[in-house]
């Protein structure tokens, strides 16, 4: 069915392990979502296309875009940690809300959460990462009190 | 004096009001997007869904005034296999009718939102392709139509910019363009370095795509500049307008007979990079470009 066709595309677009996991074995597509051939067929044709890797790339490039807009210091001080990050809190949350600060909000209560749970990061990241939150706290509360 | 060109514009963005100082008189044409003009709490939202930026619709007031307007949006994603988001095309329409009235609307055919995501407003991060075929038309027609009465204003869909194209499909884009203008649903916005992209990343030449088109079903012509990515080439609108899609607009646009509109989208991050000098120029080009063209006079620019 349609539907399941469009959220696989976007769920092998969001995510490169699945892509690889479905290029290798493409039964995992229909295990997975409700696909009639041709739309099973279409899927596999497209992930085994070069250009997937490219969507890949720009599903995570638009996905970053909020949070280094919103809280540049804290994706600096994370450093090479960033990818294995962003990656995780990608895994967690697969759709990218359109509205920048709750994105970014969400993925500061995200990394919270891991150094709260003992996860130890770069020095300055948790003292990056409080005053940034706290401007995104903000930002996001008044983005509620904007009349219509 | 009336005349018998389409209108010269911009994609507004927050840089836009600065370019128009340096060349107020060669923007005749701003195409807001009303989804960056507020935020949008989606639909489960406790309250309100849609709180305006109001600093950034009253600049747009600003410089909109005295130009032509139109409203470019994403946020309806109406190839989605979901139900038309009413709530959403109320919220455009109120808009429009606060700015005076968007001219034309036009919405990208692509895949935005997907249908289980689970969170409000999910979307899919990038626009994704579509399959083109029946049940896809009936989905996307029957939405123009709702909207359509909403919005009380000439509908466009934009082809998008893809890397991955379909297998497979019973008909082609320009076929599912043609076929929605055919019977009355819309018009369309042909973004001319969206094709470039899709070339570029190994989709088929743009002549053959734009020769297949419905030259009477063109409203509006975007261009722009993306680029090289990881042997890839992004649609990024870091650049200008790069000069094989110019050669296909002045080889082509004078055929559009309906053509109301010729677009310069740049992403405002990259203005300054960019500069106000080669920005006024490619207007100015534009405006070559505009002069090569005798549209209908239902279409023509007023001036």
């Amino acid at each position: 069915m349609l539907a399941d066709f469009q959220q696989a595309l976007a769920d092998l677009t969001g995510s490169p392990e699945l892509c690889s996991h479905a290029r290798r074995d493409p039964t995992v597509l229909t295990q997975k979502y409700r696909l009639t051939e041709r739309e099973w067929s279409r899927l596999v044709g497209i992930i085994s296309h070069r250009g997937m890797e490219c969507a890949c790339i720009v599903y995570r490039a638009n996905r970053l875009a909020p949070l280094a807009l919103n809280i540049p210091e804290t994706c600096k001080a994370l450093g090479p940690e960033l990818r294995a990050v962003v990656s995780e809190f990608w895994a967690t949350f697969p759709e990218t809300n359109v509205h920048f600060f709750i994105e970014t909000d969400r993925f500061c209560r995200f990394l919270q959460a891991k150094i709260a749970e003992g996860r130890t990061f770069g020095a300055d990241v948790g003292v990056v990462l409080a005053r940034e939150s706290a401007a995104v706290a903000a930002a996001l509360q008044e983005s509620y009190t904007e009349r219509s | 004096m009336a005349q018998s060109r389409p209108a010269v514009g911009l994609l507004y963005n927050p840089a836009t009001p600065d370019l128009v100082q340096h060349a107020p008189n060669l923007v005749e044409y701003i195409a807001a997007m009303p989804d960056r003009l507020w935020f949008d709490f989606g639909p489960q939202a406790p309250g309100r869904r849609f709180h305006r930026t109001l600093g950034a619709i009253e600049e747009l007031q600003r410089v909109s005034r005295g130009r032509l307007l139109s409203g470019h949006g994403i946020g309806m994603s109406l190839p989605s296999a979901i139900p038309l988001d009413e709530e959403f095309v109320r919220a455009v329409a109120t808009m429009s009718a606060d700015l005076g009235g968007f001219h034309w609307y036009s919405e990208h055919l692509s895949v935005f939102i997907t249908p289980k995501g689970s969170v409000p407003n999910a979307q899919a991060g990038l626009g994704l392709p579509v399959v083109y075929d029946d049940e896809e038309f009936e989905i996307v027609s029957n939405k123009l139509k709702h909207v359509k009465e909403m919005l009380r204003c000439p509908l466009l869909l934009e082809n998008g910019s893809f890397f991955t194209p379909v297998p497979d499909m019973d008909m082609s884009e320009p076929a599912f363009l043609n076929r929605l203008h055919a019977e009355g649903h819309c018009e369309t916005l042909l973004d001319l370095h969206n094709l470039y992209v899709c070339w570029r990343n190994g989709g088929p030449p743009p002549p053959d795509y734009i020769e297949e088109l419905d030259s009477g079903a063109v409203m509006e012509i975007h261009l722009g500049g993306g680029d090289d990515f990881a042997g890839f080439y992004m649609d990024s609108h870091s650049s200008l307008t790069p000069p094989e899609v110019w050669r296909w607009a002045f080889d082509y646009a004078p055929r559009f007979k309906k053509l109301r509109a010729i677009t310069f989208e740049f992403q405002e991050t990259y203005y300054e990079r960019l500069g106000a000098e080669a920005l006024v120029s490619e207007l100015e080009r534009m405006h070559e470009l505009a002069a090569s063209c005798k549209v209908e006079s239902e279409a023509a620019y007023a001036g």
